[in-house]
């Protein structure tokens, strides 16, 4: 296969050329109720070019028919030739790496019979409908992948990966006359099938939580101190900050770059962010990224100021900032765009944990879980799982519709308190951006205290 | 494409339906006010599903020459595992299907420069100096063939064209996002494109002055856009799905009375000039209209063939599938009707902003855009969410933008009196509505 897409690029005309391939074979078993939805098996490939000549724009081609290929990079390059730019697009220097990732498969998807995953998924599904007959209705799936990606460009990067991923998620709902709850967990991980024997604990606490969400009250909306478990603290950092790092957001915006001054103070010396798409084995690390940058482990914010942000070649260049190995597509049919690996919140002070934070908080809320969230540049909104009051220091009742929603640069500027007590957290689903969902990431994050917070509710 | 499939399939199998669709898209995009990237995309897929033993199995490939054997060998090894289900397919004689204009040739045949026209014709008339304009013209080609072992064959060619454009103005730690689309079968006129560029200019006028959010229970008027929080729970619990599984609230209620009566909304392939519509569904049942909500009362779930055999019921034509993964239950395009609409008032514009609706509010809002709809317990009717971009009201006039403010409330409820239909309906996407007045929305400050 390199040596057909070297031969590809050499037939380009373009001042730069790069090209990507990809096969994905994956199966997919999914329970709704008592009932199987679907088993299936797949098999997805195609190519991507983009192409870019000197005073010109981007040429981009994608294509499922590999046959194709010498054709669509002619066009890209005729696209690219048809825009003519007055200011140029310049990519910042990369090195040009050569290199074969390939991870452990951890028990290879492929070889695993189809009915040995719905076996496994039935079990997980019994296990939340077994719960309670308040359970009305359930759905379970389960997605693996086996992936090749191959890319080259006309600078001399020939990088192939090869990479797994299991994503078994499971949501619960509860009815009681005419009250509805939902319980919901993912996971995601960038491993096998040995990876996913051992949930069945974690199917049943969230049909269990939905079940308790039926007996409980809403949360009072207000402004409280509020505590985020590390799930939705990971959430909170990747919507209501991670956003705002990607560079594609000031690159071409005057305005945008002074609100996100590199040296700004954006919260207290407690809080450090980072975003680092090499840590080992998380699901949205890769060796490199989408225009073959090797990833890194890039501050984002130290000690409360503003030091960082994540680059593609092309908004790196603009900025005159180094590549941070940020670039990435979602699949084939999709060009490379600025977005997160893995975001997190470092640790504060080891030893501290999440009684040191509750201890000081006559009412307050613990907010757990996350549905998902929204930002809106300097808005944004999620809406956790469940959550707690807290009590004279001590967690307290069940609540529910716990949202959460604020500024950005307020809220940011309120974390007071961060435990020591780090998670990575390994979760499906993925994150949105200019059409490309869902893109595997992962954040982390440790219990956090925001000094005060406002919790929609009831309102 | 799909004959020699369906005849691989028949002899091994009890049915088969089978779906075949290339799509090429063209693209151009404008960043920051400069063309920058222009693109293509070509796809071939196809997907099959059978019933083996009476059970159902699904395969895909997006294969440039795929293998017929290989895919319902899959497929057969999908169905093992599957569901037993008594799926009728549609027949070749079931009904004829409505001749509904898909295929525009101007918009097929619209050439790189001509994309590239509309799109610097928005950024031009968008421009400011204050301002960063984002647009991009997508346009799409898609043929579609679909059919079965009981003879039922369709096919047709579709054109589609999306204008986008998103205009940022940041002041400060003030960040103001507006959006808006256009978006048909066919490409738009100049008068289209000027009424996007009415529409983003306005609410932005409107946006430059901030006030302080109002608090209580409040009249909102929900604009097409921000309708979304209050429509979302409705689709989710129309569908025949959610009924069949025991999590729809709209479960046993049809013909019941639950909302303001003089709303209809109706879901209809048949619209011509819409990118959704189409002669048949993904399972080759001819189109129809189903009316969802008639004069206020729940009328009747939507459903594709499999969860119409379950429900013991017909398919409404509403079956969309993909390449990968089996059919499932999808809208087409969902359009509202009002009987004598009210309220708004009769001099006012169409393209005013609130439709109309705010002479007569004392405190108020307008809602365009909420922030995290989709989240949480949507299908109870509950939503809580702060907003995006928003506007009070004050004694019938818009006062300013609000923006530390959260809007919450149940749609069941809300609908069940509507103060006002505006006098702004149109397309946003795939759905016709115009704004909508509803009387005690909570409203907090935050």
């Amino acid at each position: 296969m390199k040596d057909r897409l070297a031969e590809s690029l050499k037939q380009s005309r373009a001042d730069y050329t790069e090209i990507r391939v990809e096969r994905t074979w994956s199966s997919a078993v999914a329970f709704r109720g008592r009932r199987l939805e679907t088993a299936t098996v797949s098999e997805d490939q195609g190519g991507f070019v983009r192409v870019l000549n000197k005073g010109c724009g981007w040429g981009i081609a994608s294509f499922t028919s590999l046959d194709e290929l010498p054709g669509m990079v002619r066009r890209a390059g005729e696209l690219s030739r048809a825009l003519r730019l007055d200011a140029p697009i310049r990519l910042a220097d990369v090195a040009p790496q050569t290199a074969d990732a390939v991870l452990d498969l951890d028990g290879d998807v492929r070889g695993i019979p189809l009915s040995e995953k719905k076996k496994l998924l039935d079990r997980y599904n019994a296990a939340m409908l077994a719960v309670s007959n308040a359970i009305v209705d359930t759905q379970a799936s389960y997605r693996d992948e086996v992936s090749e990606v191959w890319y080259v460009n006309s600078e001399g990067a020939s990088l192939y990966q090869l990479r797994p991923e299991v994503v078994v998620s499971g949501t619960a709902i509860g009815r009681r006359d005419g009250d509805i709850e939902k319980g919901l967990e993912s996971i995601g991980l960038r491993k096998g099938w040995n990876s996913v024997q051992n949930f069945d604990d974690r199917f049943r606490v969230v049909a269990q939580r939905a079940v308790d969400l039926l007996d409980a009250p809403r949360v009072r909306g207000g402004a409280y101190p509020v505590i985020l478990d590390n799930e939705l603290a990971g959430v909170f950092i990747h919507e209501a900050f991670g956003h705002l790092s990607e560079a594609d957001f000031v690159y071409e915006n005057p305005q945008a770059r002074e609100m996100m001054t590199l040296g700004r103070r954006f919260g207290k010396p407690v809080l450090n962010v980072g975003d680092n798409g090499a840590a080992a084995g998380l699901r949205g690390t890769l060796p490199y990224d989408d225009e073959g940058t090797p990833t890194q482990d890039t501050p984002l914010i130290k000690e409360g100021i503003l030091v960082g942000r994540l680059h593609s070649r092309e908004t790196a260049a603009k900025l005159g900032e180094r590549p941070t190995g940020n670039a990435r597509a979602i699949s084939f049919r999709h060009p490379p765009i600025v977005r997160m690996t893995n975001t997190y919140i470092a640790p504060g002070k080891q030893g501290v944990g999440f009684d040191d934070l509750i201890g000081a908080v006559k009412l307050g809320v613990y907010a757990c879980g996350a549905f998902g969230g929204q930002t809106m540049l300097e808005n944004f909104s999620f809406t956790a799982g469940w959550g707690h009051m807290i009590r004279d220091g001590k967690v307290a009742e069940l609540v529910k519709d716990v949202v959460l929603a604020g500024n950005l640069f307020q809220t940011l500027d309120r974390i007071d308190h961060i435990a020591g007590d780090f998670t990575w957290n390994q979760m499906g689903g993925g994150c949105g951006k200019g059409g490309q969902f869902p893109l595997p990431v992962t954040e982390g994050a440790p219990h956090v205290r925001i000094e005060e917070a406002l919790i929609g509710g009831d309102v | 494409m799909i004959d020699r499939l369906l005849e691989a399939a028949r002899d091994r199998v009890d049915n088969a339906d089978a779906l075949w669709r290339r799509e090429e898209q063209t693209t151009v995009a404008f960043e920051s006010g400069r063309l920058k990237a222009a693109g293509i995309s070509e796809e071939a897929g196809i997907n099959l599903r059978l019933l083996a033993n009476g059970r159902m199995g699904v395969a895909g490939t997006t294969a440039a020459k795929p293998d017929p054997k290989e895919l319902v060998e899959r497929a057969r090894a999908s169905a093992e595992l599957g569901e037993t289900v008594e799926l009728a397919f549609p027949g070749a004689a079931a009904a004829s299907q409505p001749a509904i204009p898909t295929f525009f040739d101007h918009t097929a045949n619209a050439s790189l420069a001509e994309l590239i026209r509309m799109g610097r014709l928005l950024v031009e008339r968008l421009s400011r100096p204050d301002c960063q304009i984002n647009v991009a013209v997508e346009r799409e080609v898609a043929d579609t063939e679909v059919g079965n072992t009981a003879g039922a064959r369709g096919e047709y060619r579709a054109t589609g064209i999306a204008v986008t454009a998103d205009v940022t103005r940041i002041a400060g730690d003030d960040v103001l996002m507006i959006y808006d689309q256009y978006i048909g079968a066919d490409v738009p006129t100049d008068a289209d494109l000027e009424a996007l560029v009415h529409s983003v200019e306005t609410r932005l006028t409107a946006a430059l002055t901030v006030v302080a959010p109002p608090e209580g229970a409040l009249p909102v008027v929900f604009t097409p856009a921000g309708l979304a929080a209050v429509i979302l729970p409705l689709e989710q619990a129309l569908s025949g799905k959610t009924v069949l599984q025991g999590s729809s609230p709209l479960a046993g209620k049809i013909g019941e009375a639950l909302f303001d009566e003089r709303l209809s909304i109706e879901d209809d392939p048949l619209r011509p000039g819409r990118p959704a519509s189409r002669p048949v569904d993904d399972e080759c049942v001819p189109s129809r209209c189903t009316a969802l909500v008639e004069r206020g009362m729940v009328g009747r779930f939507v459903y594709d063939l499999e969860t119409a055999a379950r429900a013991k019921t017909e398919s409404t034509g509403n079956g969309r599938r993909g390449v990968f993964g089996k059919p499932h239950i999808g809208y087409t395009n969902i359009v509202f009707r009002m009987a004598n609409g009210g309220r708004h008032h009769p001099m006012a514009p169409a393209s005013e902003l609130g439709g109309g609706l705010i002479a007569d509010i004392d405190d108020g809002l307008i809602v365009d855009d909420l922030i995290g709809v989709g989240q949480g317990n949507v299908i109870s009717g509950a939503f809580s969410h702060p907003v995006g971009l928003a506007y009070r009201v004050q004694h019938g006039e818009i006062t300013g933008r609000v923006k530390d403010a959260a809007v919450a409330g149940n749609a069941y409820d809300l609908l069940k009196r509507i103060g006002g239909f505006g006098a702004d309906g149109r397309w946003l996407g795939a759905r016709w509505s115009p704004s909508l007045l509803l009387e005690g929305v909570s409203v907090a400050r935050r």
